[in-house]
Order: C-alpha cells, then sequence, then structure tokens
C-alpha cells in the first residue's frame, strides 16, 4: 500500500522548533511590480535565505534534536561552522538510518554542499550509509524521482566504486545507468502523455526538489539541463493552477487540510519562494529547507513567474495529465486525465473529468476564490462521493485486500473510509467543466458503501441562502456562488481531524467546531448531481441580481434512469451532460481525443510532442527535450 | 564463510526450542525455517522511522535471527536447490539474491520491475528464475544476473501475478497465481496458458509435498480449488468458504490428509480429511471475533501448525489449533511467508 511521509507530522516536528518564521507571520506579500531580473533574483534569493536563516536560528546547542539534516543543511548553504556539522554528521550516521528514499535527498543534498566542508570522516560516514542502509525504491512515482535522483548524484559523486560499497550490490556505472534510465523514463512520460500525480499540493516537492539537485548538481549536462527544464515545466504548471500563489484543484494528490485550506500545502512555499505571491506555511512546508539550500542555483523564469502573479486576465486552459499506474483489475496501465483551468481574478474553477484516477488523495473539482490573506481561510466549494473500495485500492497498490481501508488511517489518511469524507474521487462521479459552471453527476450502486454525495460549505461563506428555487446561494470573497443539489439533502457539521501523539503510525481524533466549522451538505442519495455556477460580485448590482439572474437560467435535470442535465450557463452555453455519455456544448460533443497535452493563452504543447511553450504576453520559453534546449525569446521583436 | 544455514545445523536442544515450534526436543530439525516478516504492525509510511528489523528471518535454537538486511516489504525467499545460500528475496524494489547465505545482496532486477511478490527456481534448472510482478513475470536464465518479459500467452491486462510456483518434477513447468486465473507453461515460460478463470486475484499456489500431481490454490473471491492433474484442471473445493479472500495454503508433509488455509475473515482453516472438510481452529489466537490470519504453515519436522496473525505475532499449536501459543520474539509481526528448507539441500 502506499507508504508516504505525511508532512503533517513534520510540521509538527517543525513546530517544535517555535521560532518566529518572517514571511508566514508578515502580512501578505505585496503584488509584484519590479520584474526586472535584479530585483526578482535579488527577492528570490532574500526568500531562500529567510528559510536557511531560520533553520539556523532553531538550532538549540542544548537539544540535540533540533540540530537535524535540515539544520546541517542549512549551515553547509552558508558554510558555516564546519567542525561543528562534521561532528554530527557523523554522530547521525553512528544511527541506523530509515526514511527511504526521505532519507536519500536529504543526505545526497548534503554530501554535496559538504564537498568542500565536510571532513574526511562525516564524508566517509556518510558515504558508508549507501553501502549499510537498504532504502526502499517506493511504490509510485514522487518516491522514484527521489530515489533515482539521489542514486544518480550519488553515483556520480563518487563514479567508480564497486558493487560491495552499495546497498543494491550495484557498481556506480550500474546504478548510474539505472537511476539514469528511469528519470528520463520519467519525464518521456510527463512530456508525452501528461504528469502523474499532478498538481500535487505536498507532492511537488517530491519532484521538484529533486530536479535542483538534477540542476545543481548533475555533472553529465544532459541531465543537468534536463532537471533545470522539468523544473521550469513543473513551475509553469504551478503557476497556471493557482490563484494568487494557492493551488487548487483539481489534484492528484492532496489532504484532508489542504483540500479546504487551500493555501496550507508545501505548493505555497513554493509559490512563495519562486513567484513571492502568498505567505510560506508554517516550517516552510517542512521541506522548503530542502530547495532553499539549492535555490542559488535556479532562476525561475520570468514567463513563469508572471503567469503566476497575473490574474487581470482571464483564462481557460486545458490540459492532459495521467492517473498513477493502475496494476490490476483495469483495461489500462494509467488512465488520461482530462483537466480544464478557468481564472478569473476573483476565483478559478478547476476540475478534470472524474473516475478513478488517483486511489487515495484525488480531488476532483472546485471553484476557489481569493481572499485578502489565504491563512486559516477554506476559500473553496465542492462536492464528492465518499467512496472507499479495497478492491479499487487493489488496483494501484499491490496487497492483499483486507487490511487496507483500516490501515489507511495509521498511515495518514484518516478519511479515506468514512461516510462524511471530502476527499478522494469515485468511478461513479463525472464531471464537465464549462468556464465557471461544473456540473457533477453521480451514480452510485445502491449496495455501495456510502450511497451519498457531500457538498463543502466553508465556514468563510457568508449569506449562505437556501432558495425555493432549489439553488442555494452563497458568497465568498468578491465570488457570488450558486449550488444546486439535485437530490434531497440535510446539513451536518464537518468534523476536522487532529492528529494525536503516537509512536507507532498516526492516530487521529474528530473535531467538531460546531457552528463556527464548515458544513456538509449531506445528499443521502446514490443517483446524484451537484451544479454550481460561479460569478464575479462586479458582474452585478448586488447579490439579489446574481440570485435573480441564476433563478431565470434554463435547467431541466433527471435522475432515474441515470442522472442528466440540461442547462444554459450564466455565460449563454447551452450545456447538455448526462451520465455515460459525452457532454454537448451548444450542441457540439465535447471530444476528449482532441486534449492536447496542454492548451489554452500560457502553456501549450502538442500531445507525444515532448515540447512546450510557455508564454505571458510577449515573453516565451519553449522547453524542448528533444533537443535538451531552452529557448526565449520576446515575441514581436 | 560460514553460511547461516550451516551453522544452524549445531542446534542445541531445549525449552526454548520447545517454544519455537522446533522439532520435539529429542530430535534435532530437518528444516531450517526462514520468516519473511515485519515488526511494524503492516502500518509502515514510507519515511517514517520506527527502529524495528524487519526482513528475513531464520530459526535457530536461540530465537529468530534477523538475517542482515533490513527491509519492511520482503515479501517471500526461494532457494537455489544447489547452494542453501544462494537464495531470492521478492521485495517491494525488486528482486534481491544473495550469494552467501543473506550477508550481502544484489538487487538484481532494474527499474522496470517493481514489487514483486513470488519468485521460484526451477528445480531442474536452477540458473532458471522467475518472478512475479504486478505487471507480469520476468525470467532469468543467469540466476538472477539479467532478467527478461516471458508473457507469451498472458493478457496484455490481467498478469498481475501474485505467485510462482515451479513444479519439482518437471523442468520449465511453472503455474503462476494471477488476477484473472492461473497460467501454465511447460516450456520455461516461452509460452503460457489459461488453466482456470477467476475474477480477482489468486492467492497462493502449492503442490502437494506427497503428491506432485496434486496442487491447490486459494484465491481472493473464488474460494479454494484443487488441481490432481498437475494443475491442468481445476475444481472448487465447495467446504471452504468463498465469500472472502483466503491468504495461503499449506500442506502438511508428514500426513497428506492435512492442511491448513488463513484467512483475514475466516481464521484458520484445518482440514484433516484431503480437504473434504474444513474446521475453524483459530480459538486461542488474538484478535477480537475471528483473528485476521495473515499466513499458515505446517511444521515438516513436527507437524505444528503455525499462524501468523497480522500485526500480533506468530502463534505455534502442536495440537492442531485446539490450543496456541505465542512464538518468543515475533510478538507484533506480521510474517509473510513461511519458507522451509531442508538441511540436506533446498
Amino acid at each position: 500500500m502506499q507508504r508516504l511521509l505525511s508532512l503533517l507530522s513534520l510540521c509538527g516536528a517543525l513546530a517544535t522548533m517555535a521560532q518566529a518564521q518572517p514571511a508566514t507571520t508578515s502580512p501578505v506579500p505585496p503584488p509584484i511590480t519590479d520584474f526586472a531580473t535584479d530585483a526578482r533574483r535579488t527577492a528570490y534569493l532574500a526568500r531562500a535565505d529567510e528559510v536557511l536563516q531560520w533553520y539556523v536560528d532553531s538550532i538549540k546547542p542544548d537539544n540535540p534534536a533540533t540540530f537535524n539534516s535540515g539544520q546541517i543543511a542549512a549551515k553547509l548553504a552558508r558554510r558555516e561552522d564546519a567542525a561543528a556539522v562534521s561532528a554530527r554528521v557523523i554522530e547521525l550516521m553512528s544511527r541506523p538510518q530509515s526514511q527511504d528514499m526521505f532519507w536519500m535527498f536529504p543526505w545526497t543534498a548534503i554530501s554535496f554542499l559538504g564537498r568542500d566542508q565536510l571532513t574526511p570522516e562525516a564524508k566517509a560516514a556518510i558515504r558508508g550509509q549507501w553501502k549499510t542502509y537498504f532504502p526502499m525504491r517506493g511504490d509510485t512515482e514522487n518516491h522514484w524521482a527521489m530515489y533515482y535522483t539521489s542514486l544518480y548524484l550519488m553515483t556520480e559523486l563518487y563514479p567508480d566504486d564497486p558493487a560491495e560499497t552499495w546497498f543494491t550490490g550495484k557498481s556506480s556505472a550500474e546504478n548510474r545507468a539505472e537511476a539514469r534510465d528511469y528519470l528520463i523514463h520519467w519525464m518521456d512520460l510527463a512530456t508525452t502523455i501528461g504528469q502523474g500525480e499532478f498538481n500535487p499540493t505536498h507532492y511537488i516537492g517530491e519532484y521538484a526538489i529533486p530536479m535542483l539537485y538534477l540542476a545543481t548538481w548533475a555533472k553529465d549536462p544532459e541531465m543537468k539541463i534536463r532537471g533545470w527544464m522539468k523544473l521550469d515545466w513543473l513551475l509553469a504548471d504551478l503557476a497556471e493552477n493557482t490563484l494568487d500563489g494557492v493551488l487548487r484543484g483539481p489534484n492528484a494528490r492532496t489532504d484532508d487540510t489542504s483540500v479546504i485550506q487551500r493555501w496550507l500545502a508545501l505548493s505555497s512555499y513554493f509559490s512563495w519562494q519562486c513567484f513571492g505571491n502568498t505567505p510560506p506555511p508554517p516550517g516552510y512546508g517542512g521541506f522548503g529547507v530542502w530547495f532553499a539550500i539549492a535555490a542559488a542555483n535556479y532562476e525561475v523564469p520570468e514567463v513563469v513567474q508572471r503567469i503566476a502573479v497575473d490574474r487581470q486576465e482571464d483564462f481557460l486552459q486545458r490540459d492532459l495529465k495521467r492517473s498513477r499506474r493502475r496494476w490490476r483489475y483495469s483495461d489500462e496501465l494509467m488512465a488520461l486525465v482530462y483537466k480544464t483551468n478557468y481564472v478569473r481574478r476573483d476565483y478559478a474553477v478547476g476540475s478534470y473529468q472524474g473516475g478513478m484516477t488517483d486511489p487515495i488523495q484525488a480531488h476532483v473539482w472546485d471553484v476557489t476564490w481569493a481572499v485578502p490573506d489565504p491563512r486559516g481561510v477554506h476559500n473553496t466549494m465542492f462536492s464528492a462521493h465518499p467512496y472507499a473500495s479495497a478492491r479499487a485500492m487493489q488496483m494501484y497498490f499491490t496487497e492483499l485486500p483486507d487490511h487496507m481501508l483500516e490501515l489507511l488511517s495509521s498511515q495518514g489518511k484518516p478519511s479515506y473510509d468514512v461516510p462524511d469524507k471530502i476527499l478522494g474521487c469515485s468511478p461513479y462521479e463525472q464531471v464537465y467543466q464549462d468556464l465557471d459552471t461544473v456540473i457533477a453527476l453521480y451514480d452510485i450502486p445502491a449496495d455501495d458503501r456510502y450511497p451519498r454525495v457531500n457538498g463543502f460549505f466553508s465556514k468563510d461563506l457568508v449569506n449562505v441562502t437556501t432558495d425555493p428555487s432549489g439553488w442555494i446561494f452563497a458568497q465568498g470573497g468578491n465570488t457570488y456562488l450558486a449550488y444546486r443539489p439535485l437530490a434531497p439533502f440535510h446539513w451536518e457539521h464537518l468534523l476536522g481531524y487532529k492528529q494525536l501523539p503516537s509512536t507507532g503510525g498516526y492516530k487521529w481524533e474528530r473535531v467538531d467546531r460546531g457552528e463556527k466549522g464548515d458544513k456538509l451538505l449531506v445528499s443521502p442519495h446514490a443517483k446524484n448531481g451537484t451544479i454550481v455556477q460561479a460569478a464575479s460580485a462586479t458582474e452585478f448590482r448586488d447579490f439579489s441580481a446574481f440570485q435573480a439572474a441564476i433563478r431565470a437560467l434554463p435547467l431541466e435535470f433527471t435522475l432515474s434512469p441515470t442522472p442528466a442535465v440540461k442547462m444554459r450557463t450564466l455565460r449563454g452555453r447551452e450545456i447538455s451532460f448526462a451520465y455515460g455519455q459525452a457532454p454537448k456544448v451548444n450542441g457540439k460533443k465535447v471530444d476528449y481525443a482532441k486534449w492536447k497535452l496542454f492548451e489554452g493563452p500560457h502553456l501549450n504543447a502538442e500531445r507525444g510532442s515532448r515540447k512546450l511553450t510557455i508564454t505571458h504576453g510577449r515573453l516565451e520559453r519553449v522547453l524542448d527535450f528533444n533537443t535538451l534546449t531552452i529557448t526565449d525569446r520576446v515575441r514581436g521583436n | 564463510m560460514t553460511p547461516p544455514v550451516s551453522a544452524l545445523r549445531r542446534l542445541r536442544h531445549g525449552a526454548l526450542a520447545s517454544l519455537l515450534g522446533l522439532a520435539a526436543v529429542t530430535a534435532p530439525a530437518a528444516h531450517d525455517l526462514y520468516l519473511c516478516a515485519a515488526f511494524n504492525n503492516g502500518s509502515r509510511v514510507m519515511g517514517s522511522n520506527d527502529g524495528s528489523a524487519n526482513g528475513v528471518f531464520v530459526r535457530t535454537d536461540d530465537g529468530f535471527r534477523h538475517l542482515g538486511l533490513n527491509f519492511p516489504l520482503i515479501i517471500s525467499v526461494t532457494f537455489d536447490p544447489r547452494a542453501p545460500n544462494v537464495f531470492f528475496a521478492a521485495c517491494l524494489s525488486g528482486v534481491l539474491r544473495t550469494l552467501d547465505g543473506g550477508k550481502s545482496w544484489r538487487l538484481v532486477t532494474g527499474w522496470e520491475e517493481t514489487e514483486s511478490k513470488s519468485v521460484a527456481v526451477d528445480a531442474h534448472a536452477p540458473d532458471t528464475v522467475y518472478a512475479g510482478l504486478p505487471d507480469g513475470l520476468v525470467v532469468s536464465r543467469d540466476r538472477g544476473q539479467t532478467w527478461r518479459r516471458a508473457e507469451h500467452g498472458l493478457p496484455e491486462r490481467g498478469k498481475y501475478t501474485q505467485v510462482v510456483r515451479a513444479d519439482r518434477t518437471k523442468q520449465g513447468r511453472v503455474l503462476i497465481g494471477c488476477e484473472t486465473g492461473i497460467y501454465l507453461t511447460e516450456d520455461s515460460a516461452e509460452s503460457w496458458r489459461r488453466v482456470w478463470l477467476t475474477t480477482d486475484t489468486v492467492n497462493d499456489l502449492q503442490q502437494s509435498p506427497h503428491d506432485p500431481k496434486l496442487w491447490m490454490a486459494v484465491t481472493q473471491s473464488a474460494g479454494a480449488l484443487i488441481s490432481r492433474d498437475g494443475g491442468v484442471t481445476w475444481k472448487k473445493l465447495d467446504g471452504v468458504p468463498a465469500k472472502k479472500a483466503l491468504y495461503n495454503v499449506a500442506f502438511d508433509s508428514r500426513d497428506p490428509k492435512r492442511l491448513a488455509i488463513a484467512s483475514w475473515s475466516h481464521g484458520l482453516l484445518l482440514s484433516e480429511d484431503g480437504g473434504v472438510t474444513w474446521t475453524p481452529r483459530h480459538a486461542g489466537l488474538p484478535g477480537e471475533g475471528t483473528p485476521r490470519v495473515w499466513r499458515t504453515a505446517i511444521d515438516p519436522d513436527n507437524g505444528d501448525l503455525f499462524a501468523a496473525v497480522f500485526g500480533q505475532g506468530l502463534y505455534v499449536s502442536a495440537v492442531s489449533g485446539r490450543s496456541w501459543r505465542p512464538v518468543p520474539g515475533m510478538e507484533g509481526s506480521s510474517v509473510q511467508t513461511f519458507t522451509f528448507v531442508p538441511r540436506s539441500g533446498p
């Protein structure tokens, strides 16, 4: 089963450092106005320096636990106290190692940072662990990215060592060739049929950090440029999908916290670090330091930063992504994910077509509204079918069936098998998005574990009104929202999760915040649907005018024998969407076969092309993995 | 260097040996027992650090000794019949091989082979090794040094392979349990044919130690199956519940009528009439309701019955499951497989 690092525990550990984090607690950064290269660079480096300073300041001489690998890396990046750092390295390396690829990449970074600082004994102590400690390779792409990047770089650092000096029992050359082959294979997949584990709120670190390390330390020029280009690619994808630095849905992987408090995620560290347009999360997301220690070796492309920070023009992007590998019970090894992203200044709407894509932590669609300060705000709206199935888990995990559901809670995913969950995808959900209208249809077997639909209604919504027309109206920030449940419903408090101290696996308790908390629209009907329409408050005279406009929209729907909706959107488009059939817009069928790898004003790539064009205004960067070239130009010059 | 198997031949006899389910204290055991086990309650989180030692364990008269490599997800071990210090381990990272009894290892597969569950060595051509994978099967003709796909006749999709067993009586004859049924090759994996169709995974296959034509299989949703013609034809065993998954089946090499099945939902089932009738024999094992029996085995030296309860350790019974006692040193473990290796050679 999926075994992964939940950053919650890491953040918890970091919280004990209790040092003030300037950017986390300061006001939201002002809008970026100076795009001059020097200004952008200075600000970027200052942000990385803040992380390093915080880590260094958090070392308490009388508490060895505070001088951990992150502090060691920060010290080395600042070229401080090499003797003390070396002594601490030797001490840490004298213990049994654990944490698998999450051990590998930090110690790879420390090895490179310490090449000319650590004592020979400290370097030997680290090197020795690459023989005696056997980290698992993991079971998913983020694991493999960390594992093989680390193995690649370490075998470049020690290029001629024999097989018996590596945990794999393979020589440096053998390890390096295997790692290189995998990394190129993965880049080929991502640049032809789409990124797996796409738009993750936390796992972006597990991809971006290894790519930064390749760009920084790979000796082979091909791998070095590949790392740089893939990091550009990942950050361009992040830029497109953020609203004021906050990554919203859909996400191949997120978690119970980040899916509603959208800012509270490692992705916000990357927005802060690379774009400067949102505060970083506590502890810099846990992994931020591992980017910060090498951040100086990378430059965020101006065109990417401009895409991230410019929300003056509405834009529609369509992307092709990819599911996690399905080992069994499926006709496809990897399902294609057709993703729609509509972004405006006040809100953004994102979705993919629904169905089973990723097994645990997927988030299929939402409307997320802009807020002046995202910290603590649950600025999103969506619905989901709480699907849980051991057999579906077996599609993706090579495990026997019975223990998986209950073990997920102790592995950091407490909500997988609870009826009120709001995280995860379902084979019985189909979604169509047209600009800022989302239609989600549910045709759930009556004997399903949880034949119901859960709608998320944030504590931060105002003016929530159940209208006799069947619509529920609400306002979030400067966004008007209309939510139409297609079957009867009732309201419940949405219980949160509080992590409890535990020495073995994760433990949780549910927390009821009462009327101050979020609410769940529970529609306990197997044939069901949700329609959400968003609009800017500035488009209407007032909230009543918005409501009137929604009420006036022609809408027909049926739930039996299968759910189907026919409606006109606020944008005047005629949508007909029936469960199990291709959606129609103004009478024309949506043809997913024509979906490109990226298509929109900012990112464009043909399927299979290995070539991404990133555009903002007149600026353009082309990442061509066929020729391994980066080409910048100012169009019109 | 001294292989651990040889070292184990110097068993001391005593009370601990009895507790461990060793052969009667007056007679040395004829088999070594290797376990693949994890002590992290199956809840290991990638990136966690619980300090437990996991992987391969070998039974000694002083308890179970961990063999070198600390790896939480080693699923099974398979020995080279020519040399007891050469064995293969199917694990999350692929296939590991040791040539020195576990002192050193090589991850003999590459990035394209992941999460192997089962490895089989052809007893008649021991350089030929088969490894089942989530996306099919690979074969090595050079003792695991290199591998190639060998899937002709397997479906393009539907070849998730949980278990691989080489027929001990004939070179090149191998049965595999997949997500879509049982497949047979008689030409060393050059071609495969399906001999039984299932809709869910076949979790275990075993060849009788008494009659090489007799095979048993247990499945996720089709109950237990029996073949009396070497795995060519199969029929369902009516006496075994089929609604919930069965995890493994074990023969008693001393008694052809005695078999055991482990199941998370059905506990431990024992048959003492060759599989005609089955009786729950898990009273006294830990757990609320039916114990979650993860794996079972029958000691070939003395007939002791083993039950591995998920996350709660290993238990042994000298009275056919009518009472159980915990095996010292394995408290809290989840045992993935039992491998008995004859001291006269695998």
